[in-house]
């Protein structure tokens, strides 16, 4: 057995005040929020203490502490903030009439760094009504002050204590003679190079960035003048609804707090009341990728003005203002802990909206087309993954169609009954929507964000809501075919060409339709295109990878089936090209149709179709020389 | 041209992952190749390549990138080596999910980023990771046990895969072989979130839902399941995760997992690849098995664009429908790898019928 000597860990000071500084917080100016909140927390626990004394009243008689304590009934919370002094002898003064430190406390707290205030709690997360982290806290002042200087008086003890600390670890602790009002004052003298952080403007700001709905007066006094910075009432935060008849001040609160001129907001509610906010509406389209950033307060406090995971995320087209009680901060206290909490609080102000949207559909109509037209994309999101909203928003969801951008309510009534025919991608709506329009024939393209999801679903919600995919080929389905007669007759033409096609799996149709200006119609499936994109790129590739991809065409071809290529008898070249009878000619027509096609398409052709037009372009020069009779 | 082709990829940038952006970049692509913009045409593939694996669409992710390999070895000096490598794992990540591409076939592919990777001076770290994921997708699971001691005792350099997705296969090869606390002891760093990227936990907490249940921790699993599953729902990219999702649903919840079924059937149906598709199908018939047949009313609700899901179908008929293509799949890889394991994975959580 080895003898162990027990050593410390010797933790410097200095180097912990660099990594608070430079990595935890995100920026120096978070000391106004710590002092902020110790004064906060302070106040707070002297009106638990109140609260507690003035439930137990029989007992009062046996508690040793003066009356003083519990004038919980009048007692008003209150932080004055005093900038005094210029240049390097400026001070800030935060002063709170809150509980104070007895000296114990201050032996507990100050004294040793990184002591909850409550304890045997979870030091970072424990949700408490006293969040208490008054050492660490304290230490960031470091960043803007050599010196922090606490002067403090416990309602409890009633002794006037100051307490300095320094930046090396030291501090010390003296009675004082004085006797100083309940509460506490800290003092931080400015650090060379930190005189930004002391000017009354910015200290302003910062005092109503984090403070704006502290629910005491929260006062800045420079020069003798004193104003209150935070919102002098904010009532609504206990009952949100009231904001519904305070429409302008809500709105102005908004450009305060958000920077941003909004016109329209929700009020937001958890049923627990715990949380609550104002989703503004945002006047503006936003893309879907954006950063959700919304400013949530906690125990009136501001956490954070970029949250992301507040609201739902189908929300893109909210900012929200947060006040909550219920949601633990992580340790920078700048961000939620994603957990089950916040995913109650996250899916019941998604309700809120929601239901907000839902009524607005039954009773403001225009005003909910209004932020349709601008957040549509969001409200797609939503409706993907609610039935319910779907229901009651489909008809206003907008879509590309052969019949122009149109509402789905419009294009229900086109349809007439019939079921809504749409194409599940860009492509195959492309590859119709020409010949489609010119027959008239509505086609929605489904190829965009959400919408062939939602078509997909409509049935779901609505069984009279039929909808259909529609492939290219099935636009041919409106064609025109041709008469008995006219197929005896072109039969063999069309042998021909089926033959000319068949090397790149491709087969002729021949019907009517319009726009009579259009030779041919080049269809082609999403797996035969895929098998295209697959031949072109085994030419380009290595020879491992064009062996692998020839595997994986087998798969491929077995769903690809063939491209069609449908002339249009309608076209007067074309209907020529059906009375020629030199097979040479009708061959090289139909390699040039095709490879025209394509070209149109913006299909790149692989080196057996750049061959072919080679060759078709030289028998057409041929013939046009007059050497008709090509050899 | 050009000046469409930009307009376009400036478009797809704007643009959520998924099949509206990949049609963009590949009209954009379309165009480059018939104009000849070779070097134009490879910027956009790389987009493809990224865009296409993350969100669902491995067939397109795997032509796009055998164009680039090829142009880059045509003309190495013209390209970035250093995505194209990075990018060359993704693909090995995938290509077990094809049944028509060979063994042989898989490790020659291997081989290649092996060579390619010694080349530009990295070192075998994620080779033998590669022979590790690989062995677990052909269902080889002692030859994976072998590779995983192998990869991690070489050091780490910057073409290995994050830590977190490391840790995330050492999950899955114990939820692979049952060792229900091994796969739990090594999925901690995860669930306490010290490790995560942007796939872990994702692919993860799917994973540990079974192991949790088996071993009595009912709430743990609820709760992984809620966290997990918010995580993958919205993205096709993680059909397999939503599988595992199912399976855990059928033993703790089949009602809810109906309505996971019905929000991925869509995907499932349309997925370029046959392996995850398996596992989807598989689960689902797993899942419907486990309700109440004998109603003859439909409970599943299926997408508009399902053919033979217009008429109403019972369960027994819906179960009927997708066994077969589940167990013919299973059969597929199995002939190609040259073992009975997806079919004897069918076995255990599908009742014959």
């Amino acid at each position: 057995m080895s003898q162990t000597d027990e050593y410390r860990f010797q933790v410097n000071l200095g180097g912990m005040i660099d990594i608070l500084a430079n990595h935890l917080y995100s920026s120096p100016r978070v000391f106004i929020r710590e002092i902020l909140q110790n004064a906060t927390d302070a106040i707070t626990a002297r009106k638990e203490l109140g609260k507690a004394a003035a439930e137990s009243k029989p007992m009062k008689e046996d508690n040793t502490l003066g009356d003083t304590a519990f004038e919980s009934n009048d007692y008003e919370g209150k932080v004055i903030v005093e900038l005094s002094g210029a240049g390097d002898q400026q001070v800030l003064m935060i002063q709170d009439n809150g509980i104070g430190l007895s000296e114990e406390d201050i032996h507990r707290f100050l004294s040793i760094i990184g002591q909850s205030s409550k304890k045997g709690a979870d030091l970072l997360t424990s949700e408490t009504s006293f969040i208490g982290r008054f050492g660490i806290g304290l230490l960031s002042c470091f960043m803007v002050s050599d010196e922090i200087v606490v002067l403090t008086r416990s309602v409890k003890e009633g002794v006037s204590m100051e307490w300095k600390g320094k930046p090396d670890g030291t501090y010390t602790i003296r009675r004082l003679e004085t006797e100083l009002p309940t509460g506490t004052q800290i003092y931080l003298r400015c650090k060379p190079g930190s005189e930004f952080y002391y000017e009354p403007a910015q200290v302003k700001d910062s005092l109503f960035y984090y403070g704006a709905l502290l629910p005491y007066p929260v006062l800045l006094s420079v020069d003798g003048e004193t104003k209150q910075v935070n919102l002098p009432s904010t009532s609504w935060m206990q009952d949100p609804e009231q904001l519904r008849s305070r429409r302008g001040e809500v709105l102005d609160l908004g450009y305060r707090l958000m920077g941003e001129r909004f016109s329209d907001f929700i009020p937001l509610r958890t049923a627990s009341g715990r949380t609550g906010g104002i989703a503004f509406i945002l006047p503006r389209s936003v893309n879907l990728n954006s950063k959700r950033q919304h400013r949530v307060y906690l125990k009136h406090m501001l956490v954070s003005d970029k949250a992301e995971n507040v609201l739902p995320e189908w929300a893109f087209f909210i900012k929200s203002l947060i006040w909550t009680d219920e949601l633990q901060p992580t340790a920078s206290r700048e961000y939620f802990y994603e957990n089950e909490q916040l995913d109650a609080v996250r899916s019941e102000l998604g309700t809120c909206i929601r239901e907000e949207l839902l009524r607005m559909a039954e009773y403001e109509p225009d005003r909910l087309q209004h932020w349709i037209r601008l957040h549509e994309l969001s409200m797609k999101a939503l409706a993907v993954e609610d039935d319910e909203f779907l229901r009651i928003m489909h008809r206003w969801f907008s879509f590309e169609s052969t019949f122009g951008r149109r509402e789905l309510s419009e294009l229900i009534r086109e349809a007439g009954g019939r079921p809504l025919h749409y194409t599940a991608t860009v492509d195959e709506y492309r590859q119709i929507t020409h010949v489609a329009a010119a027959q008239s024939m509505l086609v929605i393209n489904g190829g965009y964000i959400y919408d062939a999801e939602i078509l997909d679903k409509l049935h779901w919600i609505d069984a009279t809501l039929q909808t259909e995919r529609l492939s290219p080929e099935d636009v041919s389905l409106s064609f025109t075919g041709l008469t008995q007669e006219e197929h005896t007759k072109y039969y063999g033409v069309l042998r021909v060409m089926d033959a000319a096609l068949q090397p790149m799996r491709c087969r002729a149709e021949l019907k009517r339709f319009e726009p009579a200006s259009l030779p041919v119609l080049y269809t082609i499936s999403q797996d035969a295109l895929t098998l295209r994109s697959m031949e072109h790129t085994v030419e380009e590739t290595t020879s491992l990878f064009s062996n692998v991809l020839d595997s994986l065409k087998a798969g491929v071809q077995q769903n690809a089936g063939y491209s069609t290529l449908y002339f249009n008898f309608n076209n007067p070249v074309v209907a020529r090209i059906f009375e020629a009878t030199d097979t040479q000619m009708i061959t090289a027509a139909t390699e040039m149709m095709y490879v025209n096609a394509l070209m149109m398409g913006h299909y790149p052709m692989n080196r057996s179709e750049l061959e072919l037009m080679n060759r078709s372009v030289l028998h057409f020069i041929n013939w046009g020389l007059g050497n008709g009779q090509n050899t | 041209m050009e000046e469409t082709i930009y307009e376009l990829m400036e478009q797809a940038q704007d643009m959520p992952g998924g099949a509206a952006k990949l049609a963009i970049l590949e009209e954009a692509v379309r165009l480059a190749d018939t104009s000849g913009l070779k070097e134009l045409a490879y910027e956009i593939r790389g987009e493809i390549v990224d865009c296409a694996i993350f969100n669902g669409y491995p067939l397109k992710s795997l032509i796009a990138f055998s164009w680039q390999l090829g142009q880059f070895d045509q003309n190495p000096e013209e390209y970035d080596p250093v995505e194209l490598l990075w990018n060359y794992k993704w693909i090995l990540g995938k290509v077990c999910s094809f049944s028509n591409i060979s063994k042989t076939q898989i490790e020659d592919l291997v081989e290649d980023m092996r060579r390619r990777y010694a080349e530009y001076g990295y070192n075998e770290r994620p080779y033998y990771y590669y022979k590790f994921r690989i062995a677990m997708d052909m269902g080889e699971l002692d030859e994976a046990r072998r590779y995983l001691d192998m990869f991690r005792v070489i050091e780490p350099d910057s073409m290995s895969d994050c830590e977190a997705c490391e840790q995330s296969q050492m999950v899955r090869f114990y939820y692979l072989t049952g060792e229900d606390e091994q796969a739990l002891a090594v999925a901690k760093p995860i669930l306490s979130g010290r490790m995560r990227c942007a796939e872990v936990p994702h692919v993860t907490l799917s994973q540990v839902l079974l192991p949790l249940y088996r071993q009595g921790e009912v709430d743990q699993a609820k709760e992984q399941y809620r966290k997990g599953y918010r995580l993958v729902r919205d993205d096709r990219d993680f059909l397999k995760t939503i599988a595992e999702h199912i399976e855990y649903l059928t033993v703790a919840n089949p009602i809810e997992g109906i309505g996971v079924v019905e929000r991925h059937l869509h995907i499932a149906l349309d997925y370029e690849s046959g392996l995850e598709q398996m596992y989807f199908y598989a689960a689902m018939v797993g899942l419907l098995q486990k309700l109440d047949t004998s109603s003859k009313l439909r409970l599943i609700r299926m997408p508009a664009s399902f053919e033979w899901g217009k008429q109403e179908r019972t369960l027994e008929e819906i179960i009927a429908y997708f066994k077969p293509l589940a167990e013919s799949a299973a059969a597929e890889f199995d002939r190609r790898n040259g073992n009975t394991f997806y079919t004897d994975w069918i076995g255990r959580i599908v009742q014959p019928v």
